[in-house]
């Protein structure tokens, strides 16, 4: 039995709990202890399971984007949160090395979590990173931007890495730990877990061990059926907050498209317009394992519900909120599978994104993509990544390789 | 020997940490063990290898920011998230994960009621230290803030009906074996409350049930400033340099007959420089007050309970600007004493160089500063106070 860490620092919504919880119900199934420190702690109570786990606050900046711009790069992000001010960093290291330190982790599991890195880095702790391509930059010097749709400052970049990286060390030695030579070196782990595929790697091509399929978890939620009847199967999961929520809405309903919503907060009065015989307004999530089979179109905010319903040949119209649901937004663009609208978008031009998305060329790219990854299963692949730590914390040597069928224990 | 945790959650500024850094240096003098959970990281990070620190347990905001400021003390930690349940829960959890893991003896909260709600759940000893606002004096329902404006008693009721169900409800779902809070008011029941304040300049006035140890800062420690001159009026400030009204204020004491000190936090030194006179002398950063206010006419501050009581103990009048609710309610006290005038907030800034100048040629408030009952009041040792408390 051994102590698995997970650590979650930076980024929202449900996505960073529901993945880490999947993963842990993996290892705790093994006899393992976990530990859950977290960003956000409201957010326990949709994995009933973490009532066995210990569970802890993440160190948090709490002047988190003051004054940030549209982050080019993994520095800027940093950058505003806590790594701009070497005491603030401080006083954030220090408070993952107490957790760490008094909890005594044999793993460390991090998710969208540099401090953590850093805090398990200087104390020599085994640790392996876990996310969708956006929470661990390539560790080049200086690292790569990751955007990829304006001109790049490299200059500006590069400054801003040497302020990252002086202020890292001034944290280091200021607690007593080695300083870095590079700042690349945070980033070092045991194992990138990068749940993606290359095509959607949000910095594109990368050195790794492989790439480990979207993290998703659809085995969770009520079963929905899709209403009866002709007319495309859409899947719509939004939040209340979209600008675009009531345009979007009334055009669907414009339409004889087969419905299934998912907005969670949806008031009583928009869900009576809107409800129809063709149109189902769910008030919980919906279980998307056999379902996604059978859908034409999933409208999303974007991020890992959208790289999943690729993995069932399933096209996607975005609303992307923040930089990393456009990142993943404009690689679903690059391929061919997807359609994004910004905030800045006006009701006017969602009859066209639809039309465009629903565009059977796209849906039959998408099927091609979703054909290629086949073999892709997120229960295997929690399974692979389950068997591949306890490969680490047993000091084998072994590589399980993420996608072949061999090697597995 | 016990190992004592520090939390604090809630209110700006550098007092909380301040305080509970001379506290816990106290109690470590005696011989026990502390920590510190702090919301924000940054005054920790000051410490470095020689301390142990936590992140406090966070609660998320509502979705809906709050269209008017809260009317009671229940409203503030409904409008800070501890009207929902499952913040509640999340939040509660994350401290007990947080007593056990650097396993505590005993709690000490600094405006920290998530702190608070899950030591009773948990039966971790505690004492509450502050400066009187943090903890209210518990009645059903929760009073009004300000005391002076007409609430329908139903808005308070409102309010402490949805803390209660928030905070029930949270520790419903962790289980806690302790007792639910019954009413509204037990969330702000502590069994020690330690005021480093005086009862005449406690927000809410003097009570019987709580322990006033003045405060605890040293005003004698800091860098030196001195009076240059013998001419009077000495007027000496102490405000934020973010206050929309410095600039007046600046300019109506440089006008003052006398000699002036500036204190104005967070000004650039430049800016410092540039605004001091031969009879102002304007400083970016904290000075000793002891030895300035020994010898002086006026204090100029925005009511926060520190400076307000060492300008009383010194016998120096006060012109009070406040700058939130806690201040004015600190500022009320005072000039029910007689011994301060505080700003109006409703008055137009360019009424300030005039009520400034008067302050400053006012006998009145001078002649009842001079008889404060504060005046060579001495503070006593808060860490030994709340050592015995928890008979560690």
């Amino acid at each position: 039995m051994a102590r698995i860490a997970f650590a979650w620092e930076m980024g929202g919504e449900y996505g960073h709990v529901m993945s880490c919880a999947a993963l842990a119900a993996g290892l705790a199934a093994h006899g393992h202890r976990i530990a859950f420190m977290f960003r956000e702690l409201r957010q326990l109570s949709v994995v009933p399971e973490a009532r066995d786990y210990d569970v802890f606050q993440a160190p948090r900046c709490a002047r988190e984007g003051v004054g940030a711009d549209v982050p080019a790069g993994y520095v800027d992000i940093m950058s505003g949160c806590g790594y701009s001010d070497p005491r603030e960093l401080t006083g954030l290291l220090g408070g993952w090395r107490s957790l760490m330190s008094r909890w005594q982790p044999d793993m460390v599991v991090v998710d969208f979590a540099p401090t953590a890195l850093l805090a398990a880095h200087s104390l020599g702790l085994p640790r392996v990173t876990y996310g969708n391509g956006f929470f661990v930059p390539p560790r080049s010097t200086p690292l790569p931007p990751f955007r990829f749709d304006a001109p790049i400052d490299v200059g500006r970049l590069a400054r801003t890495e040497q302020a990252v990286l002086a202020n890292t060390n001034a944290a280091l030695v200021a607690l007593g730990a080695k300083p870095l030579l590079r700042l690349a070196e945070l980033f070092d782990a045991d194992e990138h877990f990068i749940c993606t595929f290359p095509e959607l790697d949000h910095y594109g091509n990368r050195e790794t061990s492989g790439y480990w399929g979207p993290r998703v978890r659809f085995d969770r939620g009520t079963d929905v059926p899709w209403p009866e009847g002709t007319g495309k199967k859409i899947f719509v999961y939004v939040k209340t907050n979209l600008p675009l929520l009531d345009p979007l809405l009334d055009h669907l309903a414009s339409t004889e498209h087969r419905i299934v919503a998912y907005i969670p907060g949806l008031d009583e009065a928009r869900r009576r317009r809107f409800a129809s015989r063709k149109r189902v307004v769910c008030d919980r999530p919906v279980r998307l394992e056999r379902f996604l089979r059978d859908c034409d179109l999933l409208v999303s905010h974007g991020g890992e519900i959208s790289t999943g319903a690729l993995m069932y040949g399933v096209p996607s119209l975005v609303f992307p909120t923040h930089y990393e649901q456009y990142a993943t937004a404009r690689r679903l663009e690059q391929l061919n599978v997807g359609v994004w609208l910004g905030p800045g978008a006006t009701a006017d031009l969602l009859p066209r994104a639809f039309a465009g998305v629903l565009d059977p060329r796209r849906v039959d790219i998408a099927r091609t993509y979703a054909r290629r990854y086949a073999a892709f299963s997120p229960m295997e692949q929690r399974r692979r990544i389950v068997a591949r730590i306890e490969e680490l914390i047993q000091g084998r040597g072994a590589i399980l390789s993420p996608t072949s069928s061999q090697g597995t224990p | 020997m016990a190992r004592v945790l520090f939390a604090w959650e809630l209110g700006g500024d550098l007092g909380h940490a301040r305080r509970v850094f001379e506290v816990a240096r106290g109690l470590r003098r005696l011989g026990h063990e502390t920590a510190f959970a702090f919301q924000d990281l940054l005054a920790l990070g000051a410490l470095g290898a020689s301390a142990e620190w936590f992140q406090a347990p966070l609660i998320a905001s509502p979705a809906t920011a709050p269209t008017r400021p809260p009317l009671s003390h229940s409203e503030i930690l409904v409008y800070r998230g501890y009207g929902d349940a499952l913040s509640v829960a999340g939040n509660t959890r994350g401290w007990l994960g947080l007593f056990s893991l650097w396993k505590a003896d005993a709690l000490v909260a600094d405006y920290a009621p998530g702190a608070l709600i899950a030591a009773r759940a948990a039966r971790l000893p505690h004492v509450s230290i502050g400066s009187g606002f943090s903890t209210p004096p518990p009645r059903d329902p929760m009073p009004a803030l300000r005391s002076w404006a007409a609430i329908e008693e139903t808005a308070l009721r409102r309010a402490d009906a949805t803390l209660l169900a928030g905070v029930r409800g949270g520790l419903e779902r962790v289980n806690a074996s302790a007792a639910l809070p019954a009413n509204a008011s037990d969330v702000f029941r502590v069994e020690h409350n330690v005021l480093c304040t005086w009862p005449e300049i406690d927000p809410f006035g003097a009570r019987a049930d709580a322990e006033y140890v003045g405060p605890q800062d040293d005003p004698s420690t800091g860098a030196e400033a001195h009076w240059r001159a013998s001419a009077r009026p000495r007027v000496f400030a102490y405000v934020k340099a973010h206050d929309p009204r410095l600039p007046p204020m600046l300019d109506a004491i440089a006008r003052l007959p006398g000699e002036a000190i500036v204190v104005a936090l967070g000004l650039a030194p430049a800016q410092a420089a540039a605004r001091s006179t031969p009879t102002m002398q304007v400083h970016s950063q904290p000075v000793a007050l002891g030895p300035l206010l020994a010898d002086c006419d006026l204090c100029i501050s925005h009511g926060g309970p520190g400076t307000v009581a060492h300008a009383l103990n010194a016998g120096v009048a006060l012109a009070l600007v406040p700058q939130h609710l806690e201040q004015v309610l600190v500022a009320r006290q005072v000039v029910s004493t007689g011994a301060a005038v505080m700003w109006a907030p409703e008055t137009p800034p360019a009424e300030l160089p005039r009520w400034i100048a008067e302050a400053a040629a006012n006998e009145s408030i001078r002649k009842a500063a001079a008889g404060s009952t504060l005046r060579g009041r001495k503070s006593h040792d808060a860490a030994a106070r709340v050592a015995a408390m928890l008979g560690a």
